[in-house]
């Protein structure tokens, strides 16, 4: 028996090796293709992304709700310290793989017609394959360090992806935006991993968050650490699900192809946080916890009120995103540990349709741009309008996904999101008044989601189409788009409705996939907040949304004053990126510059001072060389010379001179003798 | 009488006449006589000192040994001033200076 189900998990792990694999072996073969833009490259990436989707159900079907599958291997050894290397399988795990092929194979799809006119075509989807590896990677790994590997390979993929057009410049100064804060959050999570081995000295998850892992049990841990490593770790989080210091990056982030916004920017990778945050759960402590809550509530709040005034159609769309995550992360942080999950899949699943819906729209508005050569901003939801008896099932889609993103009944999003509404007026239940602003702050946030969905939709698709008004002799051929566009809509759409996750569409207790994580228990309807918040929310959220459309559609007076200090701090996005930008980048340049100057000047110029220094001496010793040992050299030289020159005389070639000479030097010798 | 003294005189006057003639003339075949003429004079002396050897005449014979020699010498001599006329088409000792640095 215990053979049996060892030999399945292997298998299971198998499996899931392979579905992480093939998007790299695409990658691979993607990038040995040759040409730019080889149509075959979709295709590969396509391939191997279905295989994983499949591969990933299996697994899925194999580990949901049965026990864990944890296998690993020695990686290696440092002194005594060994460091393995594995694959852990368990509910959260098994859900992201398969919630991040799911997600990935119809934008796979989508991009091939999206991109289909690229030059770099072949490119785009070696980096996609690339960036699903990595993702797929992140959520299966069991240690620390491979996860903090794929991290940054998730993040270096997005920054490929996010200056995909790096002719723009727009787009390479949000990837090196996204690149730099990205960093940011990295050194947090590289500090809590380094503080996390210290005391507990290993990077397994299973070990130090699994059940009875150290976290829990071992008290070494001093409260100084704990309290660095869970800042640390918030820091990662925060970067990478943009969270509120760290958020401004998502935004600019939309600079990239739609299709990559909807995979990573919306649906997957900004979810690692939350998936981090899900895997090093039992870390944190209550304190942590609220803190966690109230940026997270923070997060959402302002993040919806910044997408109220945005005219760009996919700002709007990613500020929604930021205002989602912080959900999450409210819902992690008053312990909605189940519902924060849920909220990721749902999410996941109606903010990728929104995008590829609003991907659509952009490549047809940026067809009549191109038609008739207009100057305009093809995301600028201003110049839209009435797109709806052109573009149905765009339409349609959007309709699905607004609604779920709303939360509106018999919508995924009504399950997972008034789940956590719900959660967090009990969690503030009993406590101070303080606490009662975090649900208050998230029941708004839902109301004025409610709003800017209805802005967003009514501007795009009701109404005339503006640029008509403006200039009445363009002709419009719009549609829907290939198959390519409209399975992957249909597709997300239906994921959207609350069939996929439960039957009773009230209910959130009765999710599946609520089922699945049993950290929380006590689900019973014990107070009023089950039924009084979930009623109240979508009443007014029905209301709201009238109100938006009859301010919006039927042109009355707007209701908003647009020059008021609060739609201006909406519209510049609360002013955080000046604010950024003078107290942070500015200093931070100037210290640059300050230190330039000092290394110009000062350094340099103590450098420049040796070399002088350096220079005078050879020069002396130069001359010395040239005119006193050289000098004597010469001299010695010239005297050999002289006495050479002086033998030379003699040497006249004639022969009786030298006869002549021998016989003096004799008679002479002789005459000495005799006068001696 | 005519005494030893006679003999060295006269070998002493034929090897300074050679010896001025080697000095003085402009023509390789006059050294040469120069130099054949202080050979006479060496074995001038040869001969005369014979006379304190007269039952192995070992100046006498040696004399002899010198003639043949010279004449072999002088041989070669003429041989090497044909050569070297034929080179520099002068056989005067002071012009011939190819060996002068």
């Amino acid at each position: 028996m215990e053979n049996f189900l060892q030999a399945i998990d292997t298998l299971t792990i198998r499996f899931a090796l392979a579905a992480v694999v093939l998007p790299l072996l695409a990658f691979v073969i993607n990038i040995c293709l040759p040409g730019k833009s080889n149509k075959v490259a979709g295709w590969v990436s396509t391939i191997a992304i279905l295989l994983s989707c499949v591969l990933s159900a299996f697994v899925f079907a194999k580990v949901w709700n049965q026990h864990q599958v944890h296998q690993q291997q020695l990686w290696f050894t440092i002194g005594a310290t060994k460091v393995y290397a594995g694959v852990l399988l368990n509910n959260l795990s098994a859900l992201m793989l398969l919630l991040v092929s799911v997600i990935a194979l119809p934008v796979h799809i989508y991009s091939t017609a999206y991109m289909k006119e690229d030059e770099n075509y072949k490119r785009y989807f070696t980096y996609l394959s690339f960036f699903c590896f990595s993702m797929l990677a992140l959520v299966v790994v069991d240690s620390l360090v491979l996860f903090y590997v794929f991290w940054e390979l998730v993040g270096f993929s997005s920054y490929l992806l996010i200056g995909f057009w790096y002719t723009r410049p727009k787009a390479i100064m949000a990837n090196k935006k996204a690149f730099i804060m990205n960093r940011i959050g990295d050194i947090g999570l590289l500090t809590g991993i380094i503080i996390l081995f210290t005391q507990y000295h290993t990077f397994d998850l299973e070990q130090l968050f699994g059940q009875n892992g150290l976290v829990q049990s071992a008290t070494q841990i001093s409260a100084t650490w704990q309290y660095i490593a869970c800042a640390g770790i918030f820091l990662g989080v925060a970067a990478k699900s943009a969270q509120f210091p760290l958020h401004t990056w998502l935004p600019d982030a939309m600079e990239g192809p739609t299709s990559v916004s909807a995979l990573i920017h919306a649906a997957t990778m900004v979810a690692a946080g939350v998936f981090l945050l899900g895997r090093v759960y039992p870390l944190f402590n209550p304190e942590e916890l609220i803190i966690l809550a109230v940026i997270g509530c923070f997060t959402a709040f302002m993040a919806a009120t910044i997408a109220l005034t945005q005219n760009d159609l996919k700002r709007i769309l990613a500020y929604s995103t930021i205002s989602q995550l912080g959900y999450m992360i409210m819902a992690m942080g008053i312990g909605a540990y189940a519902s924060s999950l849920f909220h990721l899949v749902t999410h996941a699943f109606f903010k990728c349709l929104l995008f590829l819906a609003a991907g659509i729209i952009i490549h047809e508005v940026q067809h009549i741009k191109d038609e008739n050569q207009l100057h305009i901003d093809p995301q600028n939801i201003l110049y839209m309008g009435g797109l709806r008896k052109k573009m149905p099932l765009t339409f349609i889609a959007c309709i699905v996904a607004g609604l779920a993103l709303i939360g509106l009944p018999f919508t995924s999003g009504y399950l997972s999101k008034d789940g956590i509404l719900i959660q967090a007026f009990e969690w503030s239940e009993g406590k101070s008044w303080a606490f009662k602003l975090v649900p208050i702050g998230a029941l708004i946030t839902s109301w004025l989601t409610a709003f800017y969905v209805t802005r967003l939709i009514v501007k795009v698709f009701f109404g005339d189409f503006k640029l008509l008004k403006i200039n009445p002799s363009i002709k419009l051929h719009i549609s829907d788009g290939a198959w390519q566009y409209r399975v992957p809509l249909i597709f997300l759409a239906i994921c959207c409705l609350f069939p996929l996750f439960s039957l009773n569409p009230v209910l959130y207790e009765h999710a599946w996939l609520f089922g699945g994580f049993s950290k929380i228990t006590a689900l019973d309807r014990v107070n009023i907040y089950h039924t009084i918040i979930p009623a109240g929310v979508n009443i007014l959220s029905v209301l709201i949304i009238y109100w938006a459309y009859s301010v919006y559609i039927k042109q009355k007076a707007l209701a908003f004053p647009e020059t008021g200090f609060l739609f201006k701090l909406s519209y510049h996005e609360w002013y955080i990126d000046p604010f950024y930008n003078r107290f942070i980048i500015a200093p931070v340049m100037a210290l640059g510059k300050t230190s330039q100057w000092i290394d110009r000047n000062i350094i340099d110029g103590f450098i420049h001072l040796l070399q002088r220094l350096a220079l005078g001496f050879a020069k002396i010793a130069e001359w010395t060389d040239r005119y006193i040992i050289d000098g004597i050299l010469h001299l010695a030289a010239s005297i050999v010379l002289g006495i050479g020159n002086f033998a030379r005389y003699f040497q006249g070639g004639k022969v009786q001179y030298y006869l002549f000479s021998m016989l003096a030097i004799i008679l002479a010798i002789f005459l000495f003798k005799i006068l001696i | 009488m005519i005494s030893l003294m006679d003999f060295l005189m006269v070998g002493a006057g034929l090897f300074c006449t050679g010896m001025y003639v080697i000095l003085t003339k402009r023509n390789a075949i006059q050294v040469l006589i120069g130099i054949e003429l202080m050979l006479n004079g060496a074995i001038l002396n040869l001969v005369a000192f014979g006379k304190y050897d007269r039952f192995n005449n070992g100046g006498q014979m040696f004399a002899l040994f010198a003639i043949v020699l010279a004449a072999a010498t002088t041989a070669v001599a003429l041989a090497i001033i044909l050569n070297v006329y034929k080179k520099y088409k002068t056989i005067d000792p002071g012009k011939v200076d190819g060996l002068k640095d």
